[in-house]
């Protein structure tokens, strides 16, 4: 099968048809010769031929069929191959049929140009004359022969051999013979010493003498040397006496002959041509038509194969250049060759060859990229500070982890997305998105703090922008300073607290000692109208000192900051604990309605101030608006980002709280109370933080507040 | 179908076509094929038919030769497979062939009757005397006696026209056109 497959693609069967068709048109044309030795062979080779025009009609629909099969699949090349063979075919066919049209033409012209009906009257005259020449002496010589038989009939038998040879010598014949009508010969004169017996007149001419007509005509003798044979009967004498005959052959002129030879042989050359002439024409015409179809047959072939042979390397080029176009960039071609195709397939191979080195730098600057990128992420993503990138269209290109959590938003489905849905989407981002798009126009870098109001909470951020180089976009940095600030404003307090404490609590207590010293001392001295007086005012002082004493250990309280004392606490029987301090004011409706099982790990004294802040906080609201004083706590455990909380509530039926207050509540001096310090929410916000929670108030509807706490749950808790 | 299958059926449509042709002119026959003693050994007579088809007239007549071949055979046939079979094996002992070449002459309008072996020629004003004279086989001596066995040896003859010595552009024609394909069954002579 290889050895087929390799034959197949060689041009050796191509070369070993050209030899045979080339031996072929040598074998017939040698064959059509009259005068070759082949022309015995015609035949087998015609049968030759038309066996090789079989082979080549095989072939050649092996090969058209599985070039239409080719088409039919779409192969690669085969478009290309079948219109290059189309275009063969039709130089082939176009050019074959001229020379054939021409070529029968001139043939038939040639042949026929042979013959002329003037030379064919010619010859017929010539042969006429011929006949009209020999006429005159053929009937001179029948007188003479018919006097030779009637001088023969006056002399008996025995006589006949003196007289025949006389006569012989007399007429000048070739030879004379007397026979009987049953074909004996009776006696013999002839010239020639060398010939004995003499030629016998044959069966037709008895034939005719016995119907009593005489014979003479030209007889070819050999070498077609002309003779005339002239047969008359002898007279008979006695009825009783038997039929003779005398046959005499006489010679002809040696030039008359020749002449005769001459016109004969040409009449007959010619007559047999022109028979000959059809056939000639037909095998001629065969002969040409058969060689004219294996040429145009293998020339098809040919053509098929050629077209194929070109279209080859191109066709590997069409696979190189997909192979290329999906990726396959180190894609070398085999065709080799020193011709245009060749130094194409060289010239893809080099291309792909620097194409691979190309594509191994891009890789390498890729994985580079991607390693830098990666860097970045990992960097940005571990910045507390949220980074966001935006490009020229103001499409957000970038956002690490922390922008999305401080932003309270996933940023990552809006990437490639306008920057303005971010506020479409989140309505609390407007400011943010509208400080962005304003900032970006002036093209410099800036930076400014901007509040978010997320629901009932604050939020500050501090933003900078700087331009990407290349005009490529902007760095959005911003930060949650919330938190900071917070801590600042806390700290400042806290400060103030202390100094408050340092300084005003040191003098009450001698105010205090005094003024009741004063009472002490100097009311028995003072008269007896004044003495209500002086007790009314030295309370007053007593009073006001022991509220400024309360007021400064709120704010020893709200500055100091102990170390916590985290212990586990059954968080039910606590929180019961402490409303059980509130249960004597039978007004005052305060329960815990739902209280899970539940351990929690805080510093029992400080959450014990949380809870008593909150609830007093409560009962005074409620009060002070003359509303019913009905405070319940519930609280569960939630799952948020992966960590377990305690949610502890705690509801009233109050006033609520103004709106205006509701970011500054958990402030120092934040309070709508007549009476108070305004430090009472500042320390539960205090303690919740040093806890590690957080603390926030909703207005509940129709009326109330809620206070929600959450501190985180450790496992071991539960 | 495979290629060499196609070829092999036009081939043998081809061959087929070619023996109907062959078998379809049988227009030569022979009569009196007789064996007489003569001295020592055996002399043969027989008269053979030669009814002409119009086409070689015509050729003749337009100055082609016809060449006529008489063939003669003598063979001892011996069953191979069985008796009773038709088929057997013939071993010849003796075969000869003579040709004769029979022309027009159109100055002396005679028929030219050359025999080609001996050279020997007659000229006939008919052709139908030519053909009588050419089918006449009178007095031809077989080979001796002692090589002859009449109970066992058959003497055939067969006469047909030589195509092969026709002019080379009738030739193929000829070959494939039962109107030269004219021969003469094989004919066995009686022994005396």
């Amino acid at each position: 099968m290889s050895i087929l497959k390799r034959l197949n693609r060689s041009p050796l069967p191509y070369y070993a048809l050209a030899a045979l068709l080339l031996t072929l048109t040598v074998l017939l044309s040698t064959a059509t010769q009259d005068s070759s030795k082949l022309n015995d062979l015609f035949l087998p080779i015609f049968g030759l031929g038309l066996f090789t025009l079989l082979l080549l009609i095989g072939l050649l629909f092996r090969s058209l069929l599985r070039l239409y099969r080719d088409f039919k699949i779409k192969k690669p090349g085969s478009k290309l191959t079948v219109r290059l063979v189309s275009a063969f075919v039709l130089l082939i066919l176009i050019s074959t049929t001229i020379v054939y049209s021409f070529s029968v033409h001139f043939l038939h012209r040639g042949i026929n140009s042979w013959f002329d009906v003037e030379i064919e009257r010619a010859l017929d005259d010539s042969l006429e004359l011929s006949r009209t020449a020999f006429g005159i002496r053929i009937r001179t010589l029948l007188r003479q022969t018919r006097m030779m038989s009637g001088v023969l009939s006056e002399v008996p038998i025995s006589e006949f051999n003196t007289n025949l040879r006389d006569l012989n010598d007399l007429s000048g014949a070739i030879e004379l013979s007397v026979w009987t009508m049953d074909g004996q010969l009776v006696t013999s004169s002839i010239q020639n010493p060398n010939i004995i017996v003499p030629d016998r007149p044959n069966d037709a001419i008895f034939r005719q003498l016995r119907q009593e007509e005489d014979y003479i005509g030209l007889d070819p003798s050999i070498g077609d040397k002309l003779q005339l044979r002239a047969a008359v009967l002898i007279p008979r004498t006695g009825a009783d006496e038997d039929e003779k005959m005398l046959h005499v052959l006489f010679p002809v002129n040696e030039q008359l002959s020749d002449l005769g030879k001459t016109v004969e042989n040409t009449y007959t050359d010619y007559k047999e041509l022109n028979y000959l002439r059809k056939p000639l024409i037909s095998i001629f015409t065969l002969t040409l038509s058969l060689i004219v179809l294996l040429t145009v047959l293998a020339s098809i072939w040919f053509a098929i194969w050629i077209s194929r042979r070109i279209v080859h390397p191109l066709q590997e080029l069409a696979d190189g250049t997909q192979s290329v176009a999906s990726g396959n960039y180190n894609t070398q071609l085999t065709t080799k060759g020193d011709d245009e195709i060749g130094f194409l397939v060289r010239s893809f191979n080099q291309m792909t060859e620097r194409l691979t080195h190309a594509r191994d730098a891009t890789l390498v600057s890729h994985r580079l990229l991607e390693e830098q990128t990666n860097y970045l992420g990992a960097v940005l993503g571990s910045l507390s500070s949220g980074v966001i990138t935006l490009d020229e269209q103001l499409l957000l290109k970038t956002a690490n982890v922390a922008s999305s959590s401080i932003l309270d938003t996933n940023l990552q489905p809006l990437l490639e997305l306008p920057f303005s849905k971010l506020s479409q989407q989140h309505r609390h981002l407007q400011s943010f998105t509208e400080l962005v798009t304003t900032e970006i126009t002036h093209k410099t870098s800036w930076h400014q703090q901007i509040e978010l109001h997320s629901g009932m909470q604050l939020q500050i951020l501090m933003c900078r922008g700087t331009p990407l180089p290349n005009s490529a976009g902007w760095v959005i940095v911003f930060d949650d300073i919330t938190t900071l600030i917070q801590a600042q404003r806390d700290a400042a307090w806290g400060e103030v607290a202390r100094r408050l404490a340092h300084e005003i609590k040191n003098p009450l207590t001698p105010i205090q000692l005094s003024a009741e010293r004063l009472q002490t001392k100097y009311q028995p001295m003072v008269p007896d109208n004044q003495t209500e007086q002086l007790q009314k005012l030295t309370n007053t002082i007593i009073q006001q000192v022991d509220a400024m004493k309360e007021m400064v250990n709120d704010f020893s309280d709200y500055a100091k900051t102990p170390s916590l004392k985290i212990e586990s606490i059954p968080l039910a029987a606590f929180i019961r604990e402490v409303i059980a301090l509130y249960q004597s004011n039978t007004q005052h409706k305060i329960s815990l309605t739902e209280a899970p099982d539940l351990n929690i790990n805080i510093d029992s004294n400080r959450f014990r101030q949380v809870l008593h802040n909150l609830i007093k906080n409560a009962i005074e609201a409620s009060e002070e608006a003359s509303m019913p004083v009905d405070i319940s706590l519930h609280y569960k455990s939630v799952s948020l980002s992966g960590q377990r909380w305690l949610e502890l509530t705690i509801e009233d039926l109050g006033p609520g709280i103004p709106d205006d207050m509701m970011t500054t509540l958990f402030e120092p001096y934040a309070t709508n109370k007549a009476r108070g310090t305004g430090l009472g929410l500042a320390i539960v916000k205090k303690i919740i933080d040093e806890h590690q929670g957080t603390v926030w108030t909703e207005n509940q509807e129709p009326t109330g507040a809620c206070i929600i706490i959450r501190l985180p749950l450790e496992k071991t808790t539960l | 179908m495979p290629v060499y299958a196609i070829v092999k059926k036009s081939i043998a449509a081809f061959l087929l076509l070619f023996c109907l042709n062959s078998q379809a002119a049988e227009h030569f026959y022979i009569d009196n094929a007789s064996i007489s003693k003569r001295g020592n050994g055996y002399s043969l007579n027989a008269t053979i038919h030669y009814p002409l088809s119009p086409r070689v007239i015509e050729a003749l007549e337009n100055g082609v030769p016809i060449t006529f071949l008489q063939h003669f055979r003598l063979s001892e046939p011996f069953p191979v497979i069985g008796a009773y079979l038709p088929w057997d094996w013939r071993e010849t002992h003796w075969s000869t062939v003579i040709s004769y070449q029979l022309r027009y002459h159109a100055l002396s309008e005679q028929y030219i009757l050359l025999a080609m072996d001996t050279d020997k020629r007659r000229n006939f004003p008919s052709l139908n005397s030519a053909l009588v004279t050419l089918g006449k086989i009178e007095q031809l001596t077989l080979p001796p006696e002692h090589d002859i066995n009449p109970d066992t040896t058959l003497l055939e003859i067969q006469s047909e026209l030589d195509i092969h010595a026709l002019p080379t552009p009738m030739r193929p024609g000829a070959l494939i056109s039962d109107k030269w394909q004219i021969a003469s069954p094989w004919v066995t002579a009686s022994w005396p």
